[in-house]
């Protein structure tokens, strides 16, 4: 096409001529930056997030991804470290002075991303911002929300009704924001006082533009000037996106994703215990004369399961089998006793509850996603129980579908539910709480975890949770620990571990049992 | 020609309005608790009935409709469950990469399916041409999820030249644009072959052709002109379908389009989020058919509006 | 096949194609074998063989998929998983489970395969109905059928039937029937302008003039005349139809587990795409080997259908 037109350059070559410049102009622009890996520039670390970030606010939905971003835009008074302990952020006090009150002092010289400073006044809005929000997962483990009381422009008190020895903990999730500012919803935008501002905010496709915040108060800068935040619902695509080196960090990955990652030169995994329990609980809506209400029978049919098989084949080594009621990496989680695999026992003590094989039949429940590997690990359940003599039949639910119902024992009958706890607080008291202090009164209502209502162990956690010394307390939280496992409330239970990839040019990534880890502290190289 | 426009106008806000009504009733006869889907595992039974009760979920269906039907004439498509944002701002956020792929994608159709075709007219039941054939029949019978990930494992696993997914780069939109031009690429290049081939065989052709005019001006100047009409139509029709969202090739490059948003708006089972997808695509493509009906008399003087298209 | 419309090759002075009496002519032998005509011919019947082979390599071994010496589609065993193809006699290698992929394949398509052709005879059945009510009556049953059409034109269709299936519950015979609800205008709309052909035609007067009543007339007449060529189109639908099982399959609208359909295979594999390509490219490859047989059939049988009608005798065959 060098030479000039002819004057009678025929129609047809000049539509050829136009198709062709049109097909250029149509793929230009993309042909210009079709690079191996456009995304990666030497000043911006991408994230791909496996749910999307709706929001940097946490007063309704809160993710474990989305921590490590909400907690580099907007900050609480305390955070949960790296130990599970809380660590002063905002506050550089945060004392219990009394049964019922705690004394907060405001760091010196907190501010805004914009330069005003961080008041009390927006430690209270913030309080009963959250408060007022319906539908908050936050709200459970607030049995009451604290008052605040102004001492002076840097001190205040939060007086509660009854003690609440665990508040500095709770109070590490209730994030600060400029008190005109809030409001009970979800902040789609506005500022905080973390190393990061954001600069570009879709909430329709979640993705979200960090960019370091220059007036931060901290010594400490952030090294990574620009954070990218993208949401990657398939974990396919996030492991192919982070392996061609679109993205540089990806999260909460499956163990067989972990194995297509191992051994590769550009990418280094990272794997700590989590705080998640996962359990395979039974039934405790069941009749007296149901064999599941027996304890004895719960505890045989325990001895069946062949945990380091599940473990080491089945989940190829990426969780833990529990040792207790609650995942052992949560402050004051005690060991309790052990899941033991021994067919013959389960056989024997089965028939000494007078059942025989073929007698019993359970159904095993879950959802899908539940926990990694979970049809794969209700399928080898079903194989071992079956060599015990038990009949097991199996029923899947898409995530979406019925099964709050079914757990609330109004969708159908069941036996055994395939099921995970989170944990937030990182605090063993308040997650046995969480699962273990059903009372009569909310059965009525079915708000326990899975019917399971034993006085003796709400009584424990009632006389913990009045408790403000804290060594009595842990006495009485290792108490209640023990009381849980002697009723056998699952079939076998596991600690998943919390697993996360990244390119290594990231450097400085310290992930922490609460499944994230900080921002600010991470840094690029090469 | 106005009156045309109107009624037209009046006939597809009827087809989006119905089409949005049925909707509303299928989803709210569908099993699931959106409620519990929004209020998440940890909820309480009272924490349920808060939400119903926020979300108008405890009135009566026919109470429930009229609701939808007065916000949705006041422009209030309601709050996604799981976006936290008016469903409306979502889908709009969404948009814009729907049509981005779709214009993509069809212009990529367009430049490769009609030269393609009017070559295989031109060429008819040569060996050469038999074999595009069959290649076409090949793509064509192609699942696109499965050459979407061949694609991406060719292109983005095996040799990582491009992106797997998403839309960080503009480079993001070669392998999707790719995936559903390949379909596309096949069915309308089969289209204008089988339309060229009609009008390259039709008498008036055969006419001109005695009367000396070259082949080159047959081809360019009757057959090509003459094809033009129902090749276009279908382009267009291809199009309104992509805006409707380009599903299974979303989901595979994790495209952040309205596609994908509807798989996860099903699954979560936003209402709000729903009915506001199916509102704005369903009256995006009847928006785009109308205007291809328009078009008609503008590339076919035959056709007059209001008298030829209707009756 | 193409020996009846090729003339004798030692006889120079041609035959017409269809025998008529020799006459002197300057076309050849090879003229005519290298015409248009005689060209489309041979590849439509190309068409047609490759077709039915490739059709028949899936189908053959998916009917026979429990009698075939290959291991239970549902055996585990963990210790052999994602073994890559022809490694310890599995012909496609195994899953991420130790499962054998050519049983899961095999079985996978027979349950493809039924929803398909469960999903093309209804379909059929609603849409020659449909079709030929309106294409006779016309009036009112055509305007409201035609409308129909128009408005499920209209619809986000895969959006539609995903959320059916998300109301009705991912079971065989919803899926089957949404598949079905999808395909019916399509037939509809064949068959009336078929009919609406047929019914000017001198035997439908006749036969009303016989007294027979209008109903009677469109069963007994007119439908037996075009039920031949709808019946056509119905089939090539089913390659449509293992197309949209396997799509909705893919984005999780399939059957229930433990039915392991082509489209769950491939949405399953893909999470393994980095390091066992088998997973998600056999299957594939299995579906387009379908679909491409059943469209080269359809192909071959438009394309001979639509040869010049010359008066030949053998055209029949």
């Amino acid at each position: 096409m060098s030479q000039h037109g002819p004057p009678g350059l025929s129609r047809r070559a000049l539509l050829r001529l136009g198709g062709a410049a049109g097909a250029a102009a149509a793929l230009g622009p993309l042909g210009a930056c079709a690079g191996p890996t456009g995304a990666q520039s030497a000043g911006a670390m991408t994230l791909a997030l496996n749910r999307s970030l709706v929001s940097l606010d946490n007063k309704l939905n809160q993710f474990d991804a989305a921590v490590t971003v909400q907690r580099a835009v907007r900050q609480a008074l305390t955070r949960i470290g790296p130990d599970l302990t809380p660590e002063p952020v905002l506050a550089d006090r945060f004392e219990l002075t009394a049964p019922t009150e705690w004394t907060v002092r405001l760091r010196k010289g907190v501010h805004y991303s914009d330069g005003s400073p961080v008041l009390v006044r927006d430690v209270a809005t913030a309080l009963s911002m959250y408060k007022q929000v319906s539908g908050s997962f936050l709200a459970s483990f607030f049995p009451e929300w604290p008052q605040v009381e102004e001492v002076d422009d840097r001190v205040f008190l939060l007086h509660t009704e009854r003690p609440l020895p665990v508040l500095d903990y709770l109070m590490a999730n209730i994030l600060i924001t400029p008190g005109d500012a809030n409001e009970a919803a979800e902040l789609p935008s506005g500022i905080g006082s973390g190393p990061y501002v954001v600069t570009a905010a879709n909430r329709g496709t979640g993705t979200y533009t960090l960019e370091r915040n220059d007036r931060y108060w901290g010594a400490r800068r952030p090294a990574v000037p620009t954070v990218d935040v993208r949401f990657l619902p398939e974990e396919s695509s996030r492991v192919v996106s982070l392996r061609g080196g679109e993205v540089d960090v990806i999260d909460t990955i499956s163990p067989d994703s972990a194995e297509q990652l191992t051994g590769l030169p550009d990418i280094a995994m990272d794997s700590v215990p989590g705080t998640r329990i996962n359990q395979l609980f039974y039934n405790f809506r069941k009749p007296d004369d149901h064999p599941l209400s027996d304890v004895r029978v719960r505890e045989a049919l325990t001895f069946a399961i062949d945990g380091r098989t599940l473990v080491d084949d089945v989940l190829v080594g990426s969780v833990t089998q529990a040792d207790g009621v609650v995942s052992g990496a949560l402050t004051g989680a005690v060991a309790t006793g052990a899941y033991v695999h021994d067919p013959r026992k389960a056989r024997g003590l089965l028939a000494a509850a007078g059942i025989g094989p073929g007698d019993l039949t359970l159904k095993l429940i879950w959802e899908t996603g539940e926990f990694a590997g979970d049809t794969t690990v209700m399928e080898a359940v079903l194989q071992m129980l079956k060599d015990a003599g038990v009949g097991v039949t199996l029923q899947q639910f898409e995530p979406g579908g019925d099964i709050p119902q079914w757990r609330q024992g109004r969708g159908g009958d069941w036996d055994v539910i395939g099921n995970g706890f989170a944990s937030p607080t990182g605090l063993a008291l308040a997650t046995v709480q969480g699962m273990f202090g059903g009372t009569a009164e909310k059965e009525k209502t079915r708000d326990t975890y899975q019917g399971y209502v034993v006085p003796e162990v709400t009584d424990i956690l009632d006389r913990a949770y009045d408790e403000t010394d804290p060594k009595a307390r842990q006495e009485l939280a290792a108490q209640a620990q023990h009381a849980v496992w002697r009723t056998w409330p699952c079939l076998w239970a596991f600690v998943p571990n919390s697993v996360l990839a990244r390119r290594r040019r990231v450097r400085g990534l310290a992930l922490e049992a609460s499944n994230s880890y900080d921002l600010a502290a991470t840094r690029l190289e090469g | 020609m106005v009156r045309y426009i109107l009624r037209r106008l009046g006939q597809s806000a009827l087809t989006v309005f119905l089409t949005v009504s049925a909707v509303f009733v299928l989803i709210r006869l569908a099993p699931g608790d959106p409620a519990a889907s929004f209020a998440g595992p940890m909820a309480t039974t009272e924490d349920l009935a808060r939400v119903r009760e926020q979300f108008g979920l405890d009135q009566p269906l026919p109470t429930q409709y009229l609701v939808f039907v007065r916000d949705m004439l006041t422009g209030n498509l309601g709050t996604s469950y799981s976006f936290q944002a008016p469903a409306f701002d979502v889908v709009i956020a969404r948009l814009p990469y729907t049509t981005t792929l779709a214009t993509s994608a069809i212009l990529v159709t367009a430049f490769a399916a009609i030269p393609l075709g009017v070559w295989m007219a031109r060429r008819a039941d040569t060996r050469r041409e038999a074999g595009v054939n069959v290649a076409g029949i090949a793509a064509q019978s192609m699942p696109e999820f499965w050459s979407g990930v061949m694609l991406l494992t060719v292109f983005a696993v095996l040799f990582p030249v491009l992106p797997a997914s998403g839309f960080a780069t503009w480079s993001g939109i070669v392998l999707p644009t790719i995936t559903v031009a390949l379909l596309q690429v096949a069915l309308i290049s089969r289209l204008v072959r089988r339309e060229m081939g009609a009008n390259l065989a039709a008498p008036y052709l055969v006419a001109a052709r005695s009367r000396g005019v070259s082949e080159r001006a047959l081809t360019w100047r009757y057959a090509i002109p003459n094809s033009a009409i129902p090749v276009l139509t279908a382009l267009g029709t291809r199009f309104a379908a992509m805006l409707n969202g380009v599903v299974v090739v979303e989901v595979v490059f994790a495209w952040p389009g309205v596609g994908s948003l509807v798989v996860r708006a099903l699954e979560t089972r936003d209402y709000p989020l729903i009915q506001a997808t199916v509102l704005v695509t369903a009256g995006l493509a009847v928006l785009v058919q109308l205007l291809i009906d328009l078009a008609y008399p503008l590339l076919d003087p035959r056709v007059r509006i209001g008298k030829a298209v209707r009756r | 096949m193409t020996g009846a419309t090729r003339p004798a090759a030692n006889q120079p002075a041609a035959h017409t194609p269809g025998g008529r009496a020799a006459r002197p002519s300057r076309v050849t032998a090879a003229d005519l074998a290298r015409s248009g005509a005689v060209r489309r011919g041979r590849a439509a019947a190309a068409k047609l063989w490759a077709g039915a082979v490739c059709t028949l390599l899936v189908v053959v071994p998916v009917a026979l998929a429990r009698v075939l010496p290959i291991p239970g589609p549902d055996e585990q065993h963990l210790d052999a998983r994602r073994l890559p193809p022809l490694v310890d006699g599995h012909l496609f290698g195994t899953d991420q489970l130790g499962r054998d992929l050519l049983a899961r394949v095999l079985n996978g398509g027979q349950v493809s395969l039924t929803i398909g052709l469960l999903a093309v005879v209804v379909s059929g059945i609603i849409g020659i109905l449909a079709g030929a009510a309106a294409g006779y009556f016309g009036g009112w049953v055509d305007s409201v059928l035609s409308r129909l059409l128009e408005a499920q034109m209209s619809l986000p269709l895969l959006m539609m039937l995903l959320l059916v299936v998300a109301l009705f519950g991912p079971s065989v015979p919803v899926i089957t029937f949404v598949i079905a609800i999808a395909q019916w205008p399509e037939i509809a709309r064949l068959t009336r302008s078929l009919v609406i052909v047929e019914r000017e035609k001198p035997y439908v007067d006749a036969a009303r003039v016989l007294g027979l009543g209008r109903v009677s007339v469109l069963v007994r007449h007119v439908l037996p005349n075009i039920v031949q060529r709808a019946t056509l189109v119905v089939l090539l639908l089913l390659a449509q139809a293992v197309l949209l099982e396997s799509a909705l399959s893919y984005l999780g609208a399939g059957p229930e587990r433990p039915f392991a359909t082509w489209g769950r295979i491939i949405s399953d594999g893909q999470d393994y795409v980095t390091t066992s390509w088998w997973l998600v490219t056999l299957p594939g490859l299995f579906i387009v080997l379908l679909v491409v047989g059943v469209n080269l059939i359809g192909d071959g049988l438009r394309d001979r259908s639509r040869r010049p009608k010359t008066p030949r005798t053998e055209a029949a065959a």
